[in-house]
């Protein structure tokens, strides 16, 4: 076993005592799920701690776990009845996983972080510190995450005025929230659309401030899970070509889609049911991201092309 | 006697003690490990468990004698236990689906610190709590299969300071450049991970995106001496764009954009920067160190969106328009 293995290992087992100590009577597989180990590892650790206890080594000073009908049990703990602190290291992952939904003042994600910081040890706060200057993780959340989260878990329906991309008009919406996602840099939120009667995508940077009602839902049992943006099958297909100087990112981002051209240009295809969102994304390269086909398409962005280049209204 | 073992055995031993536990009383208690051969190799063993304690944020200490009590080795137990948090439901869920969803993405540094610290602040709940669906999609490119590796291996050598060699892979040029870098952090921007530190190769701080890098070797000589220090100046965010006109080509230049129409009522959540009240709109001025990053920018949010000053400013955002459409009139060769 390497020192690394070793050490999680160390660390599994320091919490296994006490989490079997409170919660006795799990199953195995349940304990397993809870320490994000399978069921054979942790039947080997089991193992390992009937030989672990304090010298003189005496009967009693063995830690006593067994496994009773395939249910886990402690009855001599030996003093590992809470694990230990959080480390540096820890505190710091999870306040850089915590800023992925962008916390702010006063909402139950900020107050997790800070209560956090208050029980990490002395010793361990001027580390948190430091270590947490060297993970600066941001995901352009254009609002604070945790009021759509925490509406998640309580089933409150939410409100919010909306500009939906096919129609570009402000619409206020009443929404079931079921998930929150990002993708490629954009955040969404899934629900169920209480005006429309059904499931839609809500893209936040179009949302204005979210309302979180009194009104309470009934999760379906298993709430549907959003596919992500385009990874529908969509019902036609639109061809870009690239241009040499943009053509390695395109690369990196699609991969083995990308098809290599003449010239060091490279096409792709993506779906063209959402006319809008593509035409903006062929914008977005500036003339170094050409339609060749459908025609329709060309056209829309030929089309957008010329709206930019109209005047701002006086 | 397996060092997990023997170093559970001294937790235990020590969290029961009343008093400190002096180093000939743990010679005797553990014969075989730190009672026998001889005394320098034995010292020597227990510095190596005694790091590998504190690392996993045990309270190991050595304490001077005092009137009553021996000197010795304590472990602190208020110190050693986990306190509770005291989190309301509402937080331990949202904290829980932050945690739970970047674990989920796959990329994430600190990956096994993250695990083991939810474990942690749902003890006290008796386990998981109920946390609202959140997922992450981490990465934002085609080929990420290596890409939790590569950001476990920067993490740990970013937080121990001990230098990596490795292999970059530059999509102009399609060549692998040999570099070493003394990784001063670790930063996600759009989905994308960037490690920044110092270039050996280049002499100065560079900045390289973790999904280019194509092999990482962590310099394994004297693991516990740090090989270099970060510069008390050095701030991570200060290398690292978070919008697209953030890449530092060219002297600040103060745009002035104009959001019309649809787009006027989200000019917070579309540019960083507190809008004013136009006449026509919402109107907000960037600092822009990539006038072509912006004015793409502007361009993808449509016609209600324009680059109104300066006037270089607004001669690149018609030529890139004109651009685009030029290459749309005509048949596409």
């Amino acid at each position: 076993m390497s020192g690394a293995e070793g050490h999680q290992r160390l660390r599994r087992l320091l919490f296994l005592v006490p989490f079997v100590s409170r919660n006795p009577g799990l199953t195995v597989d349940e304990v397993a799920r809870a320490l994000g180990t399978e069921r054979d590892a942790l039947l080997e650790e089991l193992d390992l701690l009937t030989l672990v206890g304090r010298p003189p080594f005496q009967p009693d000073d063995f830690i006593d776990i067994y496994v009773e009908d395939d249910r886990v049990y402690v009855d001599l703990h030996q003093r590992l009845s809470a694990p230990p602190r959080l480390t540096a290291a820890e505190g710091v992952a999870l306040a850089a996983a915590a800023t992925l939904l962008k916390p702010g003042p006063g909402d139950a994600l900020r107050s997790a972080i800070d209560k956090l910081e208050k029980v990490l040890p002395q010793q361990a706060l001027e580390r948190f510190r430091e270590m947490g200057k060297r993970l600066d993780v941001a995901l352009e959340a254009p609002m604070g995450l945790a009021p759509v989260a925490q509406a998640i878990v309580e089933r409150r329906v939410v409100a919010f005025d909306y500009v939906a991309t096919s129609s570009g008009q402000a619409e206020r919406r009443r929404v079931r929230p079921y998930e929150l996602f990002s993708h490629r840099g954009q955040w969404y939120l899934s629900g169920f659309d209480v005006a429309r009667g059904g499931e839609r995508l809500f893209r936040l940077d179009r949302m204005g401030p979210l309302e979180v009602t009194p009104e309470t839902f009934e999760a379906p049992r298993e709430p549907p899970r959003a596919s992500m943006p385009g990874a529908h099958q969509a019902t036609s297909r639109v061809t870009v070509r690239f241009e040499p100087a943009t053509a390695p990112f395109i690369r990196e981002r699609f991969g083995a889609e990308a098809r290599a051209l003449a010239n060091g240009r490279v096409e792709v295809e993506v779906p063209g049911d959402n006319l809008r969102w593509l035409t903006r994304w062929v914008l977005s390269f500036g003339g170094e991201a050409v339609v060749t086909s459908p025609e329709w398409a060309i056209r829309s962005v030929a089309e957008a092309a010329a709206a930019s280049l109209e005047s701002p209204p006086s | 006697m397996e060092r997990t073992e023997r170093l559970l055995d001294l937790v235990a031993l020590l969290l029961d003690s009343k008093r400190p536990i002096s180093w000939t009383e743990l010679r005797e208690a553990f014969k075989d490990d730190y009672g026998s051969g001889s005394l320098e190799a034995c010292e020597r063993k227990f510095e190596r468990d005694k790091a590998e304690l504190l690392e996993l944020g045990i309270p190991l200490t050595w304490v001077k004698a005092g009137d009553d009590t021996p000197e010795g080795y304590v472990v602190e137990r208020d110190a050693y236990y986990l306190p509770e948090v005291g989190l309301t439901a509402d937080e331990l869920a949202v904290l829980y689906a932050a945690g739970a969803a970047a674990l989920a993405s796959g990329a994430f540094p600190g990956s096994q610190d993250l695990a083991h610290a939810l474990r942690k602040v749902g003890f006290f709940a008796g386990g998981p709590p109920i946390a609202p669906s959140v997922r992450l999609e981490l990465g934002a490119v085609a080929e990420v299969k290596d890409l939790p590796l590569r950001l476990d291996g920067l993490w740990g050598a970013i937080t121990t300071r001990k230098s990596v060699t490795l292999d970059y892979f530059s999509p102009h040029t399609k060549e692998v450049s040999h570099r070493v870098v003394d990784g001063y952090g670790l930063a996600l921007r759009r989905g994308l991970w960037s490690l920044v530190g110092y270039c050996h190769l280049r002499k100065g701080v560079r900045t390289f995106l973790v999904h280019r890098v194509r092999s990482l070797a962590v310099n394994q000589s004297r693991p516990k001496s740090p090989d270099y220090e970060v510069p008390a100046s050095f701030k991570l965010d200060e290398y690292v764009a978070t919008w697209p006109w953030q890449h530092r080509f060219h002297p600040p230049l103060d745009v002035e954009v104009l959001l019309t129409g649809e787009l006027a009522p989200l000019a917070r959540s579309l540019f960083p920067a507190a809008p004013s009240a136009d006449a026509r709109g919402a109107r907000v001025t960037v600092k822009a160190t990539d006038l072509d990053g912006l004015v793409k920018y502007v361009l993808s949010l449509g016609p209600d969106a324009k680059v109104v000053g300066p006037a270089e400013a607004v001669a690149r955002h018609r030529q890139l328009a004109t651009a685009v459409l030029a290459a749309h009139q005509e048949r596409p060769s």
